[in-house]
Formats: structure tokens, C-alpha cells, sequence
């Protein structure tokens, strides 16, 4: 146990060596239930979203108006929507356009806001005065009111959305790795990857982007809890996906008028939000503690 | 740690329980001095303000310059007409014209005005004023007034010959050619008389000021807010109006809307959802109005545009669409499903036409035939709440989906309701939700109107053509007989539903609610009226 910590304190990380402290993670990771249960949760609807459309009893945009707003029921699990839709066979669809909106905008924004952090902490001077109040620019903006701006301009849909909410996370990420970066370059091991005569791209490729992208993937995700309600919130405002898709937000949206007379049709969508988000907290938490030194002692 | 855990548990419980308590305890507080306030209302007389909360803000206050029934709920109170229509039908009714005469020939209409009505601006209404007003509407640019020119001109052709004076009270109308609807024409929202000295003196910007002689004045309009409106002290019929101030507040949501309601921010609220009848009908507070039914709510397909220019097509989406469900579905039980374009109350309907059953097996069949490539359509949606289709987005959703059954993909639009309409208008849309309240309860209100050639660009937003549908309709605005003009109605409606410019959906029994303490709240079939009468009990 010491052996390992001295070699994540010490030492660059190298592929060859990396087993060590992500072994290490792993074992502290383990040790906390919340972390677990988030793990679970964000592991059912991933497979939910994958191997679940071929499974759900319905074809979801099938209007039957015989069937609208009946009460969950050994047919319709979780009750038909004022569209006679399967409620249960929608929210299986939607699990897959919520987590791929969560899952590429983050990404986008993490691949995008790591480039511009990077080059900010490493570069310094006017790049990184740019680039910084840039950031401090768009974080000024409260981020439902950026996203909505930029849906606007845009045009309502999914996809939009999805860009949308990868741009306002972009500072974010941006800022979190600039800070790191601004540490990492000071190191031992880029001091004489410098003296050697590195290249600044090398240095950047080999030594500092692998030593800072461990917030990255903490921030990463817990981003796309927030990510998932961004685009839900963007769907409930109409400016999300558009009708007939099964989006979660949507769905919301559409049946608020039912909230005395047929409950069902926002309960199951609102648990899966508050599932699939509370999933990815917890996991990105657990993640946190098992991966951000600083935390152990 | 554990138990540290727990305190901390229990210290946000009692919080939350705190904070809630002071909560509800507010609400008590305000309630309080509610009641207090209402009580001495009655010995004080405080104002009484009426807040009438609906779906849309106006296009604009001039109503010769609109088409919008929005627009006309606000000016029905600030202007007049000269004959008015009855309080819950279309029958003619003194207005500021007090009598008429009609010559045998039906071509000289003689009025005689109320003496002693005033203007909001103090000017005094009289024969000037009303030839001055008909001098503006017929000298307009072409499009600037769109009723006038819908309901006063045939084929290019000025129906009105002249308006003229004879004497300070007493006006004379000369036709070009006998009109069958013209006292219900006269009747109309859009042919009020405005103030000649405002109207000059604000020229374009008269819809921001209007100054008319109706029972309230203006005082502000807040753009997609609300417009405020005073009591008229000087109104010329004794009385009246009997409240204070009346506020017109937009609330785009039929469910923020009669929340607003039973809150209590509101007194009037238009476009109830018929799924939230049942609850007001069982609140003791609410009461929930019935609008006499005089609209159509349809599908329009623009006949000019891919791939509604085929009738094939239009037939097909006609076939594809179960108009009865969604009639159930979205109207619950308010509403008739409709076949032709206006409803079976108004005088020359077509019984004969039974409409286009549900059959997407002949809608298949139909588009195939007409080879229909598959492109995908845009479906427009209107985005508010109208009273002819309390729910655009949803009914749209619905028909979407009866298309991809037959194989029309399409993808739903929407914009701002102004932006809507004006884009309809230019024949923008390939198929679109719209509807119509009747304005005076003529079958030429409805099928010349919205479906005859010369109202394209204005309420003929389908663009619909047809050289023998516009004679029947013209040869029907001048026969007198109503036999026979109802004859030519009926061989119109049947080309009509051939060439099915729309897919015609409902009839609806628009709904409103009420606090139960409002009173003498008549809401007329026009969807427009004045509330002159309202008071609170």
C-alpha cells in the first residue's frame, strides 16, 4: 500500500507503471456503497440504452387513442401517455437519446475545452489572457440562458441541443485543466523533458496531457449528469427534441397538463431523470475520492 | 461521524418544516386581507378591476387593420360598430346607428346615428365620422385593410359606391350591386368607427392609441403582456360599463392560465383545456362558461405548394387523419367533428356531405397514385391556445403521426403566432393548423371568406382556387332569396369537399372560466364581445 502511494506522488505516470495507482483507485473506489449503487445505476441504463429498444413490448410513436391515459397495468407497465403510447416503452428510447446527448456533449466539451486549457496554461502570456477571459465570458452567462441562446440561433432540435450543451460546458472543463496544467509544467520530469530539448508538442502529448486529465474525468462525469438535465430542461422548454421523440424532458413537458389526472405520465419520466442523474453523481463523487489525491489523507 | 450525520438530518428537517410552515402561514396572511379588502369593497365601493387572462397578445388595436380575434377581444370594448349583434347570437341589433332602412331594391341603406355619443378624445361622433371612416377603409392600399376589402369588394370591384352625409345624423350607403350579408357585415368588429381627429393625428401608429366611443378607454398596452383599458365615464348608454378598469393579460399556457385563476390573479380566463372541465364544474369558486359554438378548426393543405397541389394527395391526407379520435381525444366531447368548412348551425350547409371516413388503405392507395415521392412535409402548429383548437401542438403530433402511417413523413414547425399568421398568409406553410370563429354568422363568412380566390393573401391561407366555386359564392353574396342562395351554397360545399383544400377537423364549443362571483359575462359566438355588463356579486 505505502509502495504505491509513493510511486503516484513521486513519479510520472508511464503506461507500463499506471497499473499501480489504478489498481489503488479501484480498491478505495470499492470501498464506498454510494459509489457502487451510482455504478449500477449508470451501468442498467447504459445497457438499458443499448439492448433495451430491441426488447420493449410497443412500437413507441404507435397512436392509440382507445388506449389514452390508462393507469399502469400488467400491459402498459407504466401506464399510456394522452397519445395511447406505451409510457415504458418510450422512456427504454429516451434512455438512449438522454445518455448520447449526456455522453457526446460531454465529451465534445471535454475534448474542446482541454485543447484551449491546455494551450492556455502551457503558453501563458496573451494566449492564455484570451482564452481566460473567454471562459470567464461565457461562465458570467447563467448556463440554461447560453444554451437557450444558442438553440435560438440554432434551430429547436436534438442535435442542437446537444451542441448547445457541449458549448456551455466547454469553460468548465477548460478552466479545471488550465489550472492543472499550470501545476503539472512545473514538475521535475517537464523540466528535463524541456532541458533534453522535447518539443513543446511532445512534452504536451506525452507528459502533461496524461498527467492532468484525471479532474477531467471526474469532471467528465458528473458533467454529464448536468448534461442530461440540460437537455431535459431544453426539451421541456420546446427547444430540444421535437415530437414524436421520446425524450424525457419532452414527455414532461407534454404531459404537465395530466399532473391531477393521470400521474403516472410525469412520475415515470421524472424518476428516470432523477435516477440516471443521481447514477452519475454518485459514481462521479465515488470516482473523486478514489482518483483526486488531495482527497485520501 | 455517524451520529454527527443524523444531528445534521435532523437540523435540515426541522428547517425544511420551518420554512414551509412560514409558507403556508403567508398564504393564510394574504387571504386574510383578500377577504378584508373584498368586504369593503362593498361599503367603500373600491374600484372594480377585472382581469381577463388568454392565450394570445394582439396584433394590433386599429380593427380595421387586423384579422385576429385577439385583436378584436380588446377592441369590442373600446370601439362600436354601427349595428351590433345580439348577446349571445348573430342577429342585428341597434348599435350607434339607433335605425335603418333598406330601399326596395337593396341598393341604398339609410342610417340614423345616436345623437350625443362622444369620443374618448372628446370629439363628437356624428355623419362626418362615419363617412370619414369609410373613406379611409376603401381608399387603403391594397392588403392595408383586408376585411374591408374581403367583405366590400367583389372581384375588384367596390361593393360600397358611396357614404355620404345627409344631414349631422343620417347617412346614406349607395351599393354598386345588392350584398345579402350587408347589415351583418356592417355589424362586424373590424368596422368600427374611430375617431377621425385621433386617427390623422397618429396616422400609422393609431393601433398603439386607439380612440373609439365603446365603453372603456385606452389607457396601456404592455406588448405580449397586458393591455389595460379604464371605464369610459361619458359612455352614452346609462350606467355602463359597470366596472372600473379591465386588464387583459396574456397567459400563452391553458394550464398557467387557470392556475392563475384558481390563485385568484385573474377573474376571466379564455381557452380552457376541455381535460380541466371537470375540475372547475367541481370547485365551488369556478364556473366554467360555454361560448356558443361558430368556428372551424382544420388542416389546411396550400394548394399551390408540393405536394398539396396534387388533389390526390389532399384527398388522401383527408382519408389518413381519424378526425373522430382526435375530436375525443384533444376535445372531450366540446367539439363536433367537422366535414365542411363551417359549422351545420349556419344557414345553406351542406347535410348531403358526409366527409371522408378514416381509411388509410385508400390513403396509400390515393398517394400512390398521384406518385407521391416520399419528401418530407413541413407541419405547422399554431403555438398558442385558440378557441377553435385548445391544443395546436398536440393535435398536430396526432396528425403527424396519421401521416407516417401512410407514409408522409413530416416534420412539425412552429413560430410566434404573429410570425405564424403573416407566413400563412404569404403561403409559406405546405400544411398547417388554423381555424376561423365566424364574425357574423353568414355561410359567406366562411366559405367566401376563407376559400374563395379573392381572399388569398388574407384568410385564404390554403390558396385555394377554383374559377367555379368563386362564381357560385359571388352569384350567392347578391341573391336575396335564401332559398336559392342557400342552393348555391350547398353546389359549393360539394366541389369543396371534392377538391379538399383542407382537412376539415372540428367544431369546438370553446370553454371559459370564471371566479363564481363574476356576473352578466354573456360570451358571444364571434368569440369577441364587450363587457360592458360584467360585474362582481
Amino acid at each position: 500500500m505505502s509502495e504505491l502511494t509513493q510511486k503516484v506522488s513521486g513519479q510520472p505516470i508511464v503506461v507500463d507503471q499506471a497499473v499501480g495507482p489504478w489498481k489503488e483507485a479501484w480498491r478505495s473506489f470499492k470501498k464506498s456503497k454510494s459509489a457502487l449503487a451510482g455504478t449500477f445505476i449508470v451501468v442498467f441504463f447504459v445497457l438499458l440504452a443499448i439492448v433495451g429498444p430491441l426488447f420493449v413490448p410497443q412500437a413507441i410513436n404507435e397512436q392509440n387513442f382507445s388506449m389514452r391515459l390508462q393507469a399502469p397495468s400488467s400491459q402498459f407497465w407504466f401506464g399510456t401517455d394522452d397519445f395511447g403510447r406505451d409510457i415504458f416503452s418510450r422512456i427504454v428510447h429516451g434512455a438512449r437519446l438522454s445518455l448520447t446527448v449526456g455522453f457526446f456533449a460531454v465529451i465534445f466539451s471535454a475534448v474542446i475545452g482541454s485543447f484551449l486549457g491546455i494551450i492556455s496554461g502551457y503558453y501563458g502570456k496573451w494566449i492564455d489572457t484570451i482564452i481566460s477571459r473567454f471562459f470567464d465570458i461565457m461562465l458570467a452567462f447563467p448556463s440554461i440562458l447560453l444554451a437557450i441562446a444558442v438553440v435560438s440561433i440554432l434551430g429547436p432540435s436534438l442535435q442542437n441541443a446537444l451542441i448547445a450543451i457541449a458549448i456551455i460546458n466547454v469553460p468548465n472543463f477548460g478552466r479545471l485543466i488550465r489550472s492543472k496544467v499550470l501545476s503539472v509544467k512545473q514538475e521535475e520530469y517537464v523540466m528535463a523533458a524541456r532541458a533534453i530539448g522535447m518539443s513543446d508538442a511532445r512534452i504536451l502529448w506525452r507528459h502533461i496531457l496524461p498527467n492532468s486529465m484525471i479532474p477531467v474525468i471526474v469532471q467528465g462525469t458528473l458533467s454529464i449528469a448536468t448534461a442530461i438535465i440540460e437537455a431535459a430542461a431544453l426539451g421541456f422548454l420546446g427547444l430540444g427534441a421535437e415530437a414524436p421523440q421520446p425524450e424525457w424532458g419532452k414527455m414532461l413537458a407534454d404531459s404537465r397538463q395530466y399532473l391531477m389526472t393521470a400521474p403516472w405520465t410525469l412520475i415515470f419520466p421524472g424518476l428516470a431523470i432523477m435516477l440516471t442523474v443521481l447514477g452519475f453523481n454518485l459514481m462521479g463523487d465515488g470516482l473523486r475520492d478514489a482518483l483526486d489525491p488531495k482527497m485520501k489523507s | 461521524m455517524r451520529n454527527k450525520k443524523w444531528l445534521l438530518g435532523l437540523f435540515l428537517t426541522v428547517i425544511l418544516s420551518l420554512v414551509l410552515a412560514a409558507c403556508s402561514e403567508d398564504d393564510a396572511t394574504t387571504e386574510g386581507t383578500d377577504t378584508g379588502s373584498k368586504d369593503s369593497a362593498s361599503e367603500e365601493e373600491t374600484p372594480q378591476v377585472l382581469v381577463f387572462g388568454r392565450g394570445g397578445d394582439s396584433v394590433s388595436l386599429d380593427p380595421a387593420i387586423v384579422t385576429d380575434g385577439e385583436s378584436y377581444k380588446v377592441t369590442e370594448n373600446i370601439f362600436e360598430t354601427l349595428l351590433s349583434f345580439g348577446d349571445e347570437d348573430t342577429t342585428i341589433n341597434p348599435g350607434l346607428a339607433k335605425e335603418w332602412t333598406v330601399s326596395e331594391d337593396g341598393l341604398t341603406y339609410t342610417f340614423e346615428l345616436q345623437e350625443g355619443v362622444k369620443f374618448h378624445d372628446g370629439t363628437d361622433f356624428n355623419a362626418e365620422a362615419v363617412v370619414f371612416n369609410f373613406e379611409r377603409w376603401t381608399n387603403g392600399e391594397a392588403g392595408e385593410f383586408p376585411y374591408y376589402e374581403s367583405m366590400f369588394t367583389v372581384g375588384g370591384e367596390d361593393v360600397i359606391a358611396s357614404v355620404e352625409a345627409s344631414g349631422d345624423y343620417t347617412v346614406v350607403f349607395t351599393l354598386t350591386r345588392a350584398q345579402a350579408p350587408f347589415l351583418k357585415n356592417i355589424a362586424m368588429s373590424p368596422f368600427a368607427i374611430a375617431s377621425p381627429t385621433a386617427v390623422e393625428a397618429a396616422g400609422e401608429t393609431f393601433g398603439d392609441n386607439p380612440v373609439g366611443t365603446g365603453p372603456f378607454k385606452f389607457v396601456e398596452w404592455k406588448r405580449n403582456d397586458s393591455i389595460t383599458l379604464a371605464k369610459n365615464e361619458e359612455y352614452w348608454q346609462e350606467g355602463l360599463p359597470k366596472l372600473d378598469q379591465l386588464i387583459i393579460k396574456v397567459y400563452p399556457d391553458n394550464s398557467a392560465r387557470l392556475n392563475a385563476l384558481v390563485k385568484g390573479e385573474i377573474d376571466l380566463a379564455d381557452g380552457i383545456n376541455p381535460s380541466d372541465a371537470e375540475s372547475i364544474t367541481s370547485n365551488a369558486d369556478l364556473q366554467l362558461i360555454e361560448r356558443p359554438s361558430m368556428n372551424v378548426g382544420y388542416l389546411g393543405l396550400t394548394s399551390t405548394r408540393k405536394p398539396f397541389d396534387n388533389v390526390l394527395v389532399r384527398q388522401a391526407v383527408n382519408y389518413a387523419i381519424d378526425k373522430k379520435a382526435i375530436v375525443d381525444a384533444f376535445y372531450q366531447g366540446y367539439a363536433d367533428v367537422a366535414v365542411n368548412p363551417m359549422p351545420s348551425s349556419i344557414s345553406g350547409y351542406n347535410e348531403e356531405i358526409t366527409g371522408y371516413e378514416y381509411d388509410p388503405e385508400k390513403a396509400k392507395a390515393l398517394l400512390a397514385e398521384a406518385g407521391y415521392n416520399g419528401d418530407e412535409i413541413e407541419l405547422w402548429a399554431m403555438p398558442v391556445a385558440r378557441p377553435y383548437m385548445p391544443d395546436g401542438q398536440k393535435i398536430a403530433e396526432a396528425i403527424q403521426g396519421y401521416l407516417e402511417a401512410v407514409g408522409i413523413p413530416s416534420k412539425i414547425t412552429t413560430y410566434e403566432w404573429a410570425t405564424y399568421l403573416e407566413k400563412a398568409t404569404n403561403g409559406e406553410a405546405d400544411a398547417f393548423l388554423l381555424g376561423w370563429t365566424g364574425d357574423n354568422g353568414d355561410a359567406d363568412n366562411f366559405l367566401y371568406t376563407l376559400l374563395g380566390s379573392a381572399n388569398i393573401g388574407s384568410n385564404n391561407y390554403s390558396y385555394y382556387k377554383n374559377e367555379e366555386v368563386d362564381t357560385l359564392l359571388t352569384q350567392a353574396q347578391t341573391e336575396t332569396d335564401e332559398e336559392k342562395r342557400n342552393g348555391l351554397y350547398k353546389q359549393a360545399q360539394a366541389i369543396i369537399f371534392e377538391e379538399a383544400p383542407w382537412a376539415p377537423i372540428a367544431h369546438s364549443t370553446p370553454l371559459l372560466a370564471g371566479k363564481a362571483n363574476v356576473k352578466g359575462y354573456l360570451p358571444h359566438p364571434t368569440g369577441s364581445e364587450s363587457l360592458q355588463n360584467v360585474y362582481f356579486e
